[in-house]
């Protein structure tokens, strides 16, 4: 059993207590205590700035070409906190329970605690830091409900909540470079974790534009380096979201936790063909306006125009009254999921159903029509209004879509379909954000914490802020004040060489394959087989039959894959085999995780574990643990289990009916 | 930020630019209003009056003066960004956007400006040179009295030579695009900009320092020449 | 909307490092569907180049939804192509017809020197951040979001400053290579919100200073700054920023 040393005492003074008693590090000391952070996003530019702040000597690594552009960027929606502004009966407690329940019961009651209590932090920090959240003509914030909630807890800046937030972090991060706090590594790549006597100690990272390994030392490791959702190829993340680092560390004995969550969102552009690279979402906010549809009749090919009222299928509204178009995002995909497997999908690929404005439109525009007095205000004049305040609220989404698809979404309803979006897996860390290693801690998505096997919309950018700004500054300190004596490791060390001759014969390899296929070719083939079996639904002999495809793709990739070009240049290629080397292995041990878990649970739905009704349908008695499996050798995984304890929220089934 | 330092930024310098711009535009209005006089049908008496007043007030001579180093400073703190401008940009496109995104008369204030320092060079040394430092014709009026020099026939017997004409039209199509762009442009370097005034400011600039003024000043040659 | 297939000539820039001279290539890309993103046309190409034992072209992006501003195309003459308010990864396929011939060029600017093919290092951006685009708040130091009302319509300029994704494609439009609109942004930013007064002044010396210091050229109000970025941030911001360098350099006592 692993032990997460969460503190005693009763859930909601558990925080509270351990910051009364956590070591502290005296500022002389910080000065000559060096941590690593790998990633730039909310996560690790926010643990970044804040241990600037604090005094430690930080270096930052990011792959791109600057910290502003990590993926945290493209959050739209939103970002939870339990201010209770609305006075709509919101509390920290409210908070915490509808995460631990979205979550369907899979995550630790403490850490989600932890971060609703910090949550309300998070946003005075970002509105100190000049983030311009949107705001009602008093000048006060403004809120909007999000999926899987009843209460309006969610800040946003339009639909680039996810950008001001991150550019926040990022303006914060750059002013501790400006103060020489923080040095900051664009375009390095973490490529191993360096272990001395059991702890982390640092990193070897190619530097990607001149490919020169450099060997970096730091008293601890952080990993922001955001969540692996790229395993499935085609998803909403962007296109160098890896899981090398997290996968690095897996290999240098970090276990991995949950590996097969992941969130399947259900409102992105459908796929358009075989070239596609990427899913783009649409915001979880237009649920709130939207509403979602597939013709009562199979196959049914007219114009959606042209299909009346009562032949539509408002299938959410029907299934689910209490929530409607409102529930929890694992709801939502797999209903979507249904209707279409069930032949009643629309658009050319069948794989997509309409969510639909005109309602949102007439309701609004008289709204507004009655606030200007118009009391026998015209249809025209309904539906001139009726746009605009949707425009205001949704503009930029509905620009994207028209600019993606070439179709005007105010007039036809948009298709959407589910997409891979987050994963909710990821390293095993304890209540202090630790890793099985020491000294090597994961924040943000890359870590497994806080959101279960389902994440609730606008609840990662808290939960990267929250481990950033928040927890980490604390929690680290309890490791370094133990390590003030701890002299900076001179890189010449042995383990330093070794770590580094590691990485030089994988690149090597890598460039002497000199293959037939591009890495692209082993991504996609990658991407399919999890999709198709370890995708929205999966079952015992699909999961069987993919671990087997991908271990026979892994060994193709191996002898076949080539990389153009040199490996001391700037060399996209490489960078992509290297990561696309880590999902080979990754997607495998996902797998089997989806297999070791025979029930379902938030984004995790085993067909053979569901109710007559076809819901998920959990099984608290054999599965309320977090699986943790430890990296033993190629395709080889021990299962370590942390038992999941439920004193506030008792597991029941989820219900949004 | 010292002053020195304040007008070597970029902004410090379009400061300059804009200022001595402004300047220059309502000198050019004064100097219409003057000129005006030589398109009157009173023998030149109206103009040579105004000149030798002109010539003679102290006040007046010592802005004269100022405003030719205003013309130099504004010319000198201009080539001065433009040469930083393009060293911004040491391999050009292959392509360029054309008139795409933006007028081609914004992007060639450079030239425009070129063409006119060189029509105000030969404008002065034509005139002004003349009129200060070699002896010309003189006239006397009675209200005037004392002989004064007859620049007004001076004037009518050089806008008989075409080529003089030409290169007065040419200058002053170089001063509208110059204008156009160069008056509202030296609002929005000081950062005015505000919905209220943008359109009597563009209005003002293109009817007037564009058209009106350059047109004024046009048509005096070519009057002159068709006499 | 009717799909469509393509077939293009491709002029692209090819350049090995910052050192090397550079060079225009010409491909052929044929089957293009109207449906692709002009990034996934490149994919194709790139492909195809790997096949046939040649190397692909380097060319930066990332999110491929419009908003981390890693992708930097100059396309037939224009920053990020055709389409106004649209990034590279954006402009989708339908804006070319069969038979095109399409120039690719990387953003040029000697404050963003080559770093491969189409890639090209926008790090200035980053230094200008750095000496002042930020309002000094250590974490924990906030008070309540609340405390302080913000006029809505402050709130949503700032905001409409703030969507700038540092692409870039400001400069690439500039005949001067200015950064005036970038740096504009966050200034005018932060100068509209409450938070941003204690350093306003302070903020527009030291960041117009960083960018003269970067080599980038001066505003000449031209606009093709405003015409080209993808998050169409107004030129009312770079008189914001002249309004608050001036107000600054006649007013601070530093």
């Amino acid at each position: 059993m692993l032990n997460a040393k969460i503190p005693a005492g009763p859930l909601e003074k558990r925080w509270e207590e351990y910051k009364g008693h956590v070591k502290l590090v005296n500022p002389a000391n910080k000065r000559s205590l060096e941590v690593i952070i790998i990633g730039t996003g909310l996560a690790g530019a926010s643990a970044a700035a804040s241990l600037g702040e604090l005094g430690y000597k930080v270096k930052a690594f990011c792959f791109q070409d600057s910290a502003r552009r990590a993926h945290s960027i493209a959050a739209q929606g939103g970002i939870n906190a339990a201010k209770n502004y609305q006075n709509d009966g919101d509390s920290v407690y409210r908070l915490f329970y509808d995460t631990v329940k979205g979550g369907d019961y899979r995550s630790r009651e403490s850490n989600v605690h932890r971060l609703a209590e910090v949550s309300a932090n998070i946003i005075d920090q970002c509105v100190a830091q000049g983030v311009p959240f949107a705001r009602e003509y008093g000048g006060l914030l403004s809120n909007r409900s999000f999926g899987g909630t009843q209460v309006q807890r969610t800040f946003y800046a339009a639909g680039q909540t996810g950008q001001q937030l991150l550019l926040g972090a990022y303006s914060a991060l750059e002013r501790q470079v400006a103060l020489g706090n923080v040095t900051l590594y664009t375009r390095h790549e973490m490529l191993d974790i360096v272990k001395i006597d059991g702890k982390a100690r640092g990193i070897i990272a190619r530097d990607l534009i001149t490919g020169k390994l450099e060997r970096h030392f730091g008293h601890a490791v952080l990993l922001a380096s955001g969540g692996y959702g790229n395993v499935f190829f085609l998803s909403t993340n962007a296109m160098g979201s890896n899981v090398t680092a997290a996968w690095k560390a897996t290999k240098k004995g970090a276990f991995f936790g949950n590996p097969c969550y992941t969130q399947i969102h259900p409102t992105c552009i459908p796929v358009s063909g075989e070239h596609q690279s990427k899913l783009t979402l649409m915001s979880e906010s237009l649920r709130n306006d939207g509403r979602i549809w597939v013709p009562k009749k199979k196959d049914d090919n007219r114009k959606p125009a042209d299909i009346p009222e009562e032949e539509r299928d408002y299938y959410l509204e029907r299934r689910y009254p209490a929530f409607g178009n409102l529930v929890p995002r694992d709801v939502a995909s797999r209903a979507a999921k249904e209707r279409c497997d069930a032949g009643y999908g629309v658009g050319s690929s069948k794989q997509a159903v309409y969510l639909d404005y005109a309602a949102a439109i007439v309701r609004y525009g008289k709204i507004e029509a009655g606030k200007r007095g118009e009391h026998n205000a015209s249809p025209e004049l309904i539906d001139k209004l009726g746009k605009e305040v949707v425009a205001e609220k949704y503009g930029n989404l509905f620009d994207m879509y028209a600019k993606i698809t070439g179709e005007n979404p105010y007039e036809v309803p948009m298709r959407i379909y589910p997409a891979v979006h987050y994963t909710m897996g990821g390293l095993w860390v304890d209540y202090e954000l630790m890793t099985t290693v020491p000294g090597l801690y994961a924040l943000g998505e890359a870590n497994f914490s806080d959101h279960g096997a389902n994440r609730l919309g606008a609840s990662a950018l808290m939960q990267g802020l929250a481990d950033g700004y928040f927890v980490i500054p604390y929690t680290i300190g309890n490791y370094l004040a133990d390590e003030i004596r701890t002299k900076a490791i001179p890189t010449d060390h042995p383990a330093f060489a070794e770590a580094e001759k590691q990485v030089q014969d994988t690149i090597d390899r890598f460039m002497n394959i000199k293959g037939t296929k591009s890495v692209d070719h082993f991504h996609k083939k990658l991407g399919k087989i999890m999709w198709d079996k370890c995708g929205m639904a999966r079952n015992e002999k699909g999961l069987k039959e993919a671990i087997e495809e991908i271990i026979a793709l892994r060994a193709e990739f191996w002898k076949d894959v080539r990389i153009p070009g040199s490996a001391n240049e700037f060399n996209p290629e490489l960078e992509k085999a290297g990561r696309v080397a880590d999902f080979l292995e990754l997607g495998e041990l996902m797998c089997r995780d989806a297999l070791n878990r025979r029930e379902s649970c938030g984004g995790h739905f085993r067909e053979e574990s569901q109710t007559e009704e076809g819901e998920a349908l959990r099984n608290d008695q054999e599965f309320d643990y977090v699986a943790a499996w430890e990296y033993k050798a190629d395709g080889s995984y021990e299962l370590h289990k942390e038992q999941l304890v439920f004193e506030e929220c008792k597991p029941t089934q989820r219900s949004y009916k | 930020m010292k002053w020195s330092q304040f007008f070597n930024t970029s902004i410090g310098k379009k400061l300059l630019v804009g200022i001595t711009g402004l300047f220059l535009c309502s000198f050019i209005i004064v100097h219409l209003a003057g000129n005006v006089q030589l398109l009157y049908n009173d023998g030149g008496k109206g103009f040579n009056t105004y000149a030798a007043f002109m010539g003679h007030n102290s006040l007046i001579q010592f802005i004269a003066w100022g405003l030719k180093i205003v013309i130099l400073l504004h010319a000198i703190v201009a080539i001065q960004l433009t040469f930083s401008n393009r060293k911004a940009r040491p391999v050009k496109y292959a392509v360029s956007p054309g008139n795409q995104t933006s007028s081609w008369y914004s992007r060639q204030m450079a030239i425009m400006g070129s063409i006119l320092f060189i029509f105000i060079v030969v404008h002065l040394s034509d005139f002004w040179w003349k009129f200060h430092y070699q002896s010309l014709p003189t006239v006397s009026y009675e209200a005037t009295g004392e002989p004064i020099k007859d620049l007004y026939t001076v004037v009518q017997f050089a806008f008989k030579e075409s080529w003089l004409v030409v290169l007065y039209v040419i200058g002053m199509i170089a001063l509208s695009f110059h204008l156009i762009h160069g008056f509202k442009s030296a609002f929005q370097t000081f950062g005015l900009n505000h919905v209220k005034y943008n359109g009597l400011i563009n209005f003002v600039g293109v009817w007037l320092f564009g058209i009106l003024i350059p047109l004024g000043f046009a048509i005096i040659p070519v009057v002159i020449f068709f006499k | 909307m009717e799909h469509y297939n393509m077939g293009l000539t491709l002029k692209v820039w090819r350049q090995k490092n910052k050192d090397d001279q550079g060079r225009f290539e010409t491909y052929q890309v044929k089957d293009i569907s109207s449906e692709m993103s002009f990034l996934e046309m490149f994919d194709v190409l790139n492909e195809n180049l790997i096949n046939e034992g040649k190397e692909p072209i380097a060319f930066d992006h990332d999110c491929r939804e419009g908003i981390c501003g890693m992708c930097s195309m100059h396309i037939n003459g224009r920053a990020h192509g055709p389409w106004a308010g649209t990034t590279t990864c954006q402009l989708h396929m339908r804006a070319f017809k069969d038979g095109d011939t399409v120039t690719v060029e990387p953003w040029r600017a000697a404050a963003f020197p080559v770093v491969k093919d189409l890639t090209v290092d926008r790090g200035a951006f980053d230094r200008i951040i750095e000496a002042g685009g930020y309002i000094s708040v250590n974490t924990g130091n906030a008070v309540d979001a609340n405390a302080i009302p913000i006029a809505k319509d402050k709130a949503d300029a700032a905001f409409a400053a703030a969507a700038c994704i540092g692409c870039g494609a400001c400069v690439a439009a500039c005949k001067n290579s200015s950064a005036m609109l970038f740096v504009s942004a966050k200034v005018s930013q932060l100068a509209q919100l409450p938070q941003g007064e204690p350093e306003r002044a302070t903020r527009a010396l030291n960041m117009v200073a960083q960018m003269d210091k970067e080599g980038f050229g001066s505003c000449t109000n031209t606009g093709a700054c405003e015409a080209e970025c993808p998050k169409e941030i107004s030129l009312t911001n770079i008189a914001r920023l002249n309004r608050e360098f001036i107000r600054a350099g006649f007013t601070y006592e530093k």
